[in-house]
């Protein structure tokens, strides 16, 4: 078996996996999956560093697709054919990232209430509701803060009392002290956010590797 | 809100390790890919996630006293 780190344009040349061992490329005709042990047994440390072979991956690279922890396969085979059945997903994703990282922001606060408009029926509001939820339009001026900095955003809304949603950003690499200083100058009514970053792109990879 | 309260609830944050929540988050999100049931079955996975949901509870908590 082994372990899967990430999908990316080029092999990460002496990259060290999250159990020090070295990262191997298997080319997959036109990308690399670098691969290296099997992943070990959930822990925070487990976490912790393959959050760290995947950040060292990602700076030797100019596109990389993280893989989750514990994406694994049974072999260099089964990986390249089940890469291979998703490879246009997988191109257009590494063309997206491609020289770019990630910025995370969590948004705290309640959402504002929906007001119906004249003549809105039940149905105008749960539309307007639905908007609402994808687009969380309260994070307007922060977007038009960010518009020159930001190539790609995900909102992920959350169920979580008083966490509203998780904002995932895109910037290009070298950028994060430029959004950061973005970030700051807005103030919105009500909510507070928090950032970090730079991350590699996380929540800009499709899934690439079956359990 | 007040400085104050903002800084304790930020203080909270960075107290109980938020780099490791979003490591958490980023590196376990849409789904623990897992090489089996075994490692589905380990009890830190979800004191992980509750860790995560309470402290992001206990900031907001704060900011609305």
């Amino acid at each position: 078996m082994i372990g899967l780190y990430a999908i990316a344009s080029s092999a990460a040349v002496e990259a060290v996996g999250a159990q020090g061992e070295p990262v191997r490329a298997v080319d997959c005709r036109g990308f690399f999956a670098l691969v290296g042990l099997p992943p070990p047994l959930l822990s925070v440390e487990a976490l912790r560093a393959h959050e760290a072979a995947v950040r060292q991956i990602a700076e030797k690279v100019e596109a990389c697709l993280p893989a989750r922890f514990g994406a694994s396969a049974l072999s260099d085979q089964a990986l390249t054919d089940a890469l291979d059945r998703r490879r246009a997903e997988l191109t257009e994703a590494l063309a997206t990232v491609r020289g770019r990282e990630q910025m995370t922001l969590r948004v705290h606060g309640q959402t504002a209430p929906v007001l119906g408009s004249p003549g809105g029926g039940p149905g105008t509001r749960y539309l307007e509701e639905r908007r609402r939820a994808r687009k969380l339009p309260e994070l307007d001026p922060l977007r038009a803060a960010l518009s020159a900095l930001v190539r790609a955003e995900r909102i992920e809304r959350h169920a979580e009392p008083g966490l509203l949603a998780s904002v995932y950003h895109l910037i290009d690499r070298g950028a994060s002290e430029s959004y950061l200083r973005a970030v700051q100058t807005v103030q919105l009514a009500d909510l507070r956010v928090s950032h970090s970053g730079p991350w590699p792109a996380w929540s800009f990879a499709p899934e690439v590797a079956e359990p | 809100m007040s400085d104050a309260r903002k800084d304790a609830a930020e203080e909270i944050l960075e107290r109980a390790d938020a780099s490791l929540l979003e490591i958490v988050d980023h590196v376990l999100q849409k789904g623990v890919m897992v090489t089996g049931e075994v490692m589905l079955g380990v009890a830190g996975i979800d004191l992980i996630y509750l860790r995560l949901s309470v402290l992001l509870c206990e900031a907001d908590r704060i900011e609305r006293r």
